[in-house]
């Protein structure tokens, strides 16, 4: 007799041993059985396609609400600067870059332009 | 483990079926390491929730290995959690590193009934609980990885490589374990006079 055939010969032994455990064994497997089954939650179906675990959508959509949620506040604090930075400019600077830039030849020949430069220049 | 695309998953059904049908053995295998009713009711409850829980995503032709490396992996984290020592000695773990004064293989001699069918009268039935009883314990005294190797390959049938897997270790060792457990296992059915 080789080991497959002891083997074999030893199973039902092995199964009629198994299925000679007390009634309280029993009752208590039957209970973590159904303990176990509690806790399983059938795969779902997406779209009618693919079958995956219940929790995994909610996995995905947590994690973009949770992602989006972390990047709120710096993406609040970034609007904030960039908006304090265009309405803080230096009145003073952008009068010199306005003086400083290249005025049409017209300009100076209009007369109001001109009385308007004597005042603030003056 | 990689599941085939398109592969159904494990219906509620499917999993009730396949645990009703583990849970006695699983509870047998679990007493035979931990030598403790209480402690393996434990670790099936264990191994049975995890399954549920953290393998619901699983086609159901993979419940069985799976179980089996959850449960081993329960076994083997009771005694790593040292709730259970063990106090048994093994005949049979000498017996498998040595038996240098028998040369015989007891495979070779051992006599095997053609049928195992239920006794008829209870002086049968008394004997057959008592070969019952005899083999239960032959199992359980043999060291914890020849019996494991042993359980997963001839009771589960799991084939080597699935036992391997399961067992965390080479197909070598594997098939080393079974050897030594079966050549074992003979010889002490063989020194009390037992046939299968």
């Amino acid at each position: 007799m080789n080991e497959n055939e002891f083997g074999a010969k030893l199973k039902p032994w092995l199964e009629r041993s198994a299925q000679a455990v007390g009634d309280f064994q029993a009752t208590r497997l039957k209970a973590a059985r159904l303990r176990a089954l509690d806790a399983f939650q059938e795969p779902v179906r997406v779209l009618g396609l693919v079958a995956v675990a219940p929790g995994t959508l909610q996995t995905i959509q947590y994690s973009i609400v949770q992602r989006a949620l972390l990047w709120l506040p710096m993406a609040a604090l970034l609007a904030t600067l960039a908006f304090q930075s265009l309405h803080e400019s230096d009145p003073g600077e952008l009068d010199a870059q306005l003086l400083s830039q290249e005025l049409p030849p017209d300009a100076f020949i209009d007369q109001d332009f001109r009385t308007w430069l004597g005042k603030s220049g003056g | 483990m990689r599941r085939a695309l398109g592969e159904p998953l494990a219906t509620r059904k499917e999993l009730s079926d396949f645990l009703a049908s583990v849970e006695r053995r699983a509870f047998k295998q679990s007493v035979f390491s931990v030598h403790d009713e209480e402690a393996a009711l434990d670790i099936v409850q264990d191994a049975m929730m995890k399954l549920a829980e953290k393998y619901a995503t699983r086609p159901p032709g993979e419940l069985p290995l799976l179980f089996q490396r959850i449960l081993q992996n329960a076994i083997r984290d009771h005694f790593r959690r040292g709730k259970v020592r063990s106090t048994w000695t093994t005949l049979l773990s000498n017996l498998g590193m040595g038996g240098e004064d028998d040369d015989a293989d007891p495979l070779e001699t051992l006599e095997v009934e053609e049928t195992s069918n239920v006794p008829a009268s209870p002086a049968d039935r008394l004997e057959q609980s008592e070969v019952m009883a005899a083999i239960e314990a032959a199992v359980q005294a043999l060291p914890e990885r020849q019996r494991q190797a042993f359980m997963l390959r001839y009771w589960e049938e799991l084939d080597v490589s699935e036992t391997a897997k399961a067992m965390g270790c080479s197909e070598g060792s594997v098939k080393t374990h079974c050897s030594r457990a079966t050549h074992a296992l003979a010889k002490v059915l063989k020194a009390k006079g037992i046939t299968l």
